[in-house]
């Protein structure tokens, strides 16, 4: 869908797994960005 | 049947105990018939109907508690992997966790009448933060009732329990026979939305390395990193690659409104 909208657009091979096995730095996900699902707790 | 009958006849309490445990662990085995079988083996004389009870109830409820135990530490990732074979996974991640937000006590109570429903409650618990005591409590009761009404069934109706064989039998045949349009249903679907999106393998691939490269160069300003996991977000430690941006698949349509076109976009999910 994103090339089909003129995005020029790749997928990473193995995604956020490789990188995190590559070493490669990663970040908290904002909490704005969260989900917030149900809990019992 | 027959030879469950008589399996349980000389291996009686541990063979029950094996099978009870093995289904409340998820696997496809017949607890409902052993403890029937088991039932029947009491009203005869075989097994005390107490220790086959106790027994049931000790398997359902270790079984239950590990897969607790394991949803506790699995969180929205275990829902997010059981909801990845539904048409929509994240309205199924969703309502399932609403759904079982609202309903959850008295779902454990009933869950083991359910097939899927039972192996499915306990982990959902689990990720859903249900305190230890409370989904023990519930699971108890659950365990007994679901015991209970199968060792009965065995107990009372033992002299009728050749028709309830074949009851079972042509029940089973049924159930085959429906479970075999099912996967041949689903496999045929799943065909067809391959085919659909048969368009998606063109989609050019980038490995982590020639990433890494780019950011490091002076190509970084024009490379935009897009994190597109649908159900990553559910978990309060969830991590994603330093430097990208969350869209939402499932909105996707206005999400693009605001991102430029003149950068390389590197998409990237689980």
């Amino acid at each position: 869908m994103l090339r089909e909208e003129g995005f020029n657009a790749f997928v990473i091979v193995g995604g956020l797994a490789a990188w995190r096995k590559a070493g490669n730095p990663l970040e908290p996900v904002p909490r704005d960005d969260l989900v917030k699902l149900p809990t019992f707790s | 049947m027959q030879q469950l009958l008589s399996l349980i006849g000389h291996h009686g309490y541990i063979l029950v105990f094996v099978i009870v445990l093995a289904e409340a662990l998820g696997l496809p085995v017949p607890a409902a018939v052993a403890l029937v079988a088991g039932g029947a083996a009491a009203a005869s004389g075989v097994l005390s109907v107490y220790r086959i009870l106790l027994l049931a109830l000790l398997a359902m409820v270790i079984g239950d508690t590990l897969l607790f135990v394991a949803g506790r530490y699995m969180g929205w990732g275990l829902l997010g992997f059981l909801c990845k074979l539904s048409v929509n996974p994240e309205t199924c991640i969703l309502r399932s966790a609403e759904s079982f937000y609202k309903r959850g006590k008295a779902t454990l109570l009933f869950a083991k009448f359910i097939p899927g429903i039972n192996t499915m409650a306990p982990p959902l618990a689990g990720s859903m933060k249900m305190p230890l005591d409370t989904f023990f409590r519930h699971d108890v009761v659950g365990a007994t009732l679901y015991a209970t009404v199968y060792i009965a069934v065995g107990f009372l109706f033992r002299d009728f329990l050749v028709s309830v064989m074949r009851g079972f039998q042509t029940a089973g045949r049924a159930v085959e026979a429906v479970t075999v349009f099912a996967l041949i249903g689903y496999a045929l679907y799943r065909v067809w939305l391959y085919r659909k999106h048969a368009v998606y393998r063109v989609v050019p691939r980038i490995q982590v390395e020639e990433v890494t490269r780019r950011l490091a160069s002076e190509d970084k300003d024009k490379i935009l990193l897009m994190d597109v996991r649908s159900h990553g977000y559910y978990d309060a430690e969830a991590a994603r690659i330093k430097g990208s941006i969350r869209i939402e698949p499932n909105n996707l349509k206005d999400e693009l409104k605001n991102i430029p076109k003149d950068k390389d976009i590197f998409v990237y999910c689980t």
